[in-house]
């Protein structure tokens, strides 16, 4: 057994966004054999349709090949694929703790980036060791010597383990391969020890139930062995053993060392999390593997269906995304603007968005979301702490002691000429400077602490335009902090609209409240009365505009056959007055909720 | 002219020769039809029908009118002419594409005046460029003819294809569109529009014209009886390429293209039934036009208790509205709920969730 897992190698692909880590996995595939070409199909790794079209992998696939050495030897090599997204740090970092080398790739033409730091950071914590890779060493025009400069300066790298690659034309892969063999140690588990086996990734399946993909530590896994999700204790019985070629093929066990999935039978992926430890019902591990902890959401948002009749749809929806994603959580809320609907939990702002799409795309829902909440911590006068992420659950604020926001550990790499504009940005969302250094001649590391709230709000879409593209951006979490913050309340005729109810920090209350009253104005249609809109802080007016009242609404020429033609017009009006929502006696198109929703926090 | 022979004697046979109480001829210009044609229009119709109008209009342009042309017409029955106008000031008639001159429009009613007939004025408000001052000069001119009748519209310009526009000299659809489109531009906003809509109560109110349905005054006793009969939903027929009918709860029309039509009419004169007619929501949303009203215990007598609940119910819903006023089970727009009517007429529509099913006793 030892000497098989001398011919292990277990190793995973960071990069940046975009920097060609699909591809070039997609070339190592081809390259060992392990798919036919004719078989090919263009990312093989990628197979939601929506990682191909954000170009970022969300679930990850693990893959076994076969490769030759130098020295004859077929070596058994692991390709476990990871999350490109900051949302995902802690998917990354379980990807991470399932290997024993990681191929670090930088794009030739852009450099190291804010991800390829934290991702790095992330694998050299972990004791993974990493193998430098510059991609897309086929593209014209570009300096590698800017690019060694920066694995040199920012990593401490020696040019000589420095590798070049092109994931396009396959030039420099076979090296790669090799360098794995080479350069990765094999696992060093204890194979007759009791079954660890850690879930680094998990999806749903109609037929099989979760299916956990695992990396056997310690112990041995055979088919029909009774499993144990040590953290949820949901005993199963296994449906299926087996490996990715990247097709799944049954076996009938996987060893230590080894990487595969195990069909579990269980009805959700939170019966079987990422990052928890399997071990066998007859015989368990004494402890589990370290590092698990449940997936945490940091931004939330309401969901709203736009048709009330949509309800149970959306509940169906969003149980079957949960089938597939632990990290996504929702609870039924009601609104008095918007009905019943949910508030749902994400890891953050790029996770929310893919939510949103795929209950649109894949569940043909048509949502209203609310503006996107971070979760505040209201200490009362009576010393209670308090979470609170949805602003219209704010207690009184005569009981408030002190309101705390999340504060996030926020890197910014950019080009040099764009530092002054990104530091007017970070600095109109609150962030306060703690470092700026340079990862080469040309381009600037800014760090900078910053309000998660701010964050997203339109933060990273300022950040791409005023650095036309070029500034990158990682963020975890940093720790809670006590701010001067308020609700602001949006009145229609009086009623209170509590979906439209923002936290926002007192300094930016007058102007956000300005800009909100000033869109509605725009986008309630006259009434048969004057309609006043107002923004509010605790009750005290700070913004106020009117819509005055419609004058005219008749059809005036109707003869004859006309009633009919007249009446197509009404239906018309008709169908227009359901799509509204009643507030109070004002009818408010959905269009106006959604664009106030979308509105950007503009200095 | 021949398949409009055709239909009319063809129609009058299969009604059985009825009675024609009120008749009215219109849509585009048949005052522009030769004695001739005129003639022959009424040997069919009498040769078809009962013919003994109580009343019987004419639409003209006033710059097509001649003594033989309206002497054809009175020898037809005809007691009435309603005038195309539409305004007594050149910038009006300018602004609104016409191509009469102002100074044609009184000879006009001087000589329908002289055969005998009833006048009716149709005036437009809201023109591009039209002043509060202009409309009060347009409507003092209009009251200084001592017209029977008066008709005010809005200019309201539809940007959707109309399928007459076919039947229209011109470049077709997309040169009237281009035209609306400028227009449109340069019309009162609608505030303005509802102020000259009240102008327009206020004077013609003063000059003892009785404002009887939203878009049409009248002298005592001068209402249009043809009209009326629409606004309370009864029975007609329409001939002619376009013209809708009405008849047995069955709303049906004649195609509106003209070859088409001519087609239709040699093939046997099959007509296009609207199936969305819904005598019981028509009949409410027609009364309320009229001063008269709505009065919810004839109607429930004839659509029936639920009906009548169900517009009850509608209407309550506008409490506090100031669109309707109520009188006992009598229920009539008010002055601002006829500038408001389609806030009102949407509310009567059937919910199309719930099938709409009224019990038959």
């Amino acid at each position: 057994m030892a000497d098989a897992q001398s011919r292990i190698r277990n190793f995973c692909v960071i990069a940046h966004v975009d920097h060609g880590k699909t591809t070039l996995s997609d070339r190592l595939i081809e390259l060992t054999g392990t798919v036919a070409l004719r078989q090919m199909r263009e990312q093989l790794l990628d197979s939601m349709e929506l990682e191909r079209e954000h170009g970022v992998t969300i679930k990850a696939r693990a893959v076994r090949m076969a490769w030759t050495a130098r020295d004859g030897e077929i070596h058994e090599l692991n390709l476990i694929d990871t999350p490109g997204h900051v949302d995902f740090n802690y998917e990354v970092s379980r990807s991470l703790a399932a290997c024993e080398g990681a191929l670090l790739l930088v794009d030739a033409s852009q450099g190291i980036e804010a991800q390829t730091l934290a991702n790095a950071y992330l694998a050299i914590e972990q004791g993974l060791e990493v193998i430098p890779v510059i991609n897309k060493i086929d593209l014209p025009s570009i300096d590698l010597d800017v690019v060694r400069e920066d694995l040199r300066t920012t990593l401490g790298f020696k040019d000589e383990e420095i590798l070049l690659a092109s994931g396009k034309t396959g030039q420099g892969v076979a090296e790669l391969l090799h360098a794995i063999v080479e350069r990765v140690p094999p696992p060093k588990g204890d194979p007759s020890a009791p079954l660890r086996a850690l879930i680094f990734d998990s999806h749903y399946d109609a037929y099989k139930g979760v299916v956990a993909h695992v990396r056997v530590v310690d112990g041995l896994l055979s088919a029909d062995d009774r499993i144990l999700p040590m953290a949820t204790q949901k005993p199963s019985e296994m449906l299926e053993l087996g490996v990715f070629t990247p097709e799944p093929r049954p076996v009938a066990r996987l060893a230590a060392g080894e990487v595969g999935y195990a069909a579990t039978g269980l009805k959700a992926v939170a019966d079987c999390r990422v990052g928890d430890t399997l071990t066998l019902e007859s015989r368990p591990a004494e402890s589990p593997l370290p590092g698990y902890r449940p997936a945490k959401p940091m931004v939330f948002a309401g969901f709203y269906p736009q048709r009330a009749e949509d309800y149970p749809a959306l509940r169906d929806a969003l149980e079957k995304l949960r089938l597939n994603d632990a990290s996504l959580i929702y609870e039924a809320e009601t609104s008095q603007a918007l009905g019943f609907g949910f508030r749902c939990g994400f890891l953050g702002l790029f996770h929310l968005e893919i939510i949103q799409q795929r209950l649109e795309r894949e569940y043909d829902m048509d949502l209203i979301a609310t503006s996107p909440s971070v979760e505040y911590r209201v200490i009362t006068q009576k010393g209670d702490e308090v979470a609170v992420d949805n602003p219209a659950m704010l207690p009184d604020p005569g009981t408030i002691e002190e309101i705390r926001e999340p504060w996030m550990k926020t890197t910014l790499i950019t080009p040099t000429n764009y530092v002054g504009p990104i530091m007017d940005l970070a600095q109109n969302k609150r962030g306060t400077l703690l470092e700026m250094t340079y990862v080469d001649p040309t381009r600037a590391m800014l760090k900078y602490d910053m309000p998660l709230s701010e964050v997203i709000v339109d933060f990273y879409d300022q950040l791409k335009s005023r650095s036309q593209g070029y500034a990158s951006l990682d963020y975890e979490f940093g720790e809670y902090r006590a701010a001067d913050l308020v609700r602001l309340d949006i009145l229609v005729a009086g009623t209170l609209i509590d979906a439209l109810s923002v936290i926002v920090h007192r300094d930016k209350a007058q102007h956000i409240g300005r800009l909100l009253v000033h869109k509605l104005r725009g986008l309630i249609p006259k009434q048969m009365f004057d309609v006043r809109i107002q923004a509010a802080i605790g009750g005290k007016i700070i913004a106020s505009e009117n819509v005055s009242a419609k004058r005219k609404d008749v059809i005036a020429k109707c003869y004859g056959g006309d009633i009919t033609r007249k009446k197509k017009l009404l239906e018309k009006q008709k169908e227009g007055k359901k799509r509204m929502k009643m507030v109070g006696s004002v009818e408010i198109p959905q269009e106006a909720f959604l664009a106030v929703l979308r509105i950007k926090d503009e200095p | 002219m021949e398949a409009l022979d055709v239909e009319i004697r063809r129609e009058g046979l299969s009604l059985g020769r009825p009675r024609v109480a009120t008749l009215y001829v219109g849509g585009g210009t048949p005052s522009l039809l030769e004695p001739d044609e005129v003639a022959r229009l009424g040997a069919a119709l009498r040769d078809a029908f009962d013919l003994r109008p109580v009343e019987a209009t004419v639409e003209a342009n006033p710059a097509t009118l001649d003594r033989a042309r309206l002497e054809s017409w009175a020898a037809l029955g005809i007691t009435r002419l309603s005038l195309g106008a539409q305004s007594l000031s050149a910038a009006g008639l300018h602004a609104l594409g016409r191509t009469h001159q102002p100074e044609d429009i009184a000879p006009a009613v001087a000589a329908a005046r002289s055969v005998g007939f009833d006048v009716n004025l149709d005036l437009i408000f809201g023109w591009p460029g039209q002043t509060a001052a202009a409309w009060r000069e347009d409507l003092a001119a209009a009251v200084a003819l001592g017209p029977d009748h008066l008709s005010c519209y809005p200019l309201e310009l539809a940007l959707e294809p109309e399928e007459a526009v076919a039947n229209w000299p011109g470049a077709g659809w997309r040169s009237v569109e281009r035209w609306r489109r400028r227009a449109a531009a340069s019309q009162p906003d609608d505030a303005g529009i509802a102020g000259l809509y009240e102008l327009a109560e206020r004077v013609l109110g003063q000059n003892g014209y009785r404002h009887y349905e939203i878009a049409n005054w009248a002298l005592p006793g001068k209402r249009c009886r043809h009209n009326l009969g629409y606004w309370r939903n009864g029975d007609w027929l329409g001939v002619g390429a376009g013209a809708h009918s009405h008849l047995a709860g069955v709303r049906s029309r004649d195609v509106g293209v003209l070859p088409a039509y001519i087609a239709a009419i040699d093939r046997g004169g099959e007509r296009i039934v609207d199936s969305a007619a819904d005598v019981a929501v028509d009949t409410a949303m027609l009364a309320l036009r009229l001063d008269d009203g709505l009065d919810l215990v004839r109607y429930g007598s004839r659509f029936g208790q639920d009906a009548a609940a169900r517009v009850r119910t509608a209407l309550c819903s506008l409490d506090g509205t100031r669109l309707l006023h109520w009188s006992g089970e009598r229920v009539r727009l008010t002055a601002r709920g006829r500038l408001l009517a389609n806030e009102v007429f949407v509310r009567l529509l059937p919910d199309d969730t719930s099938s709409v099913s009224t019990s038959v006793q």
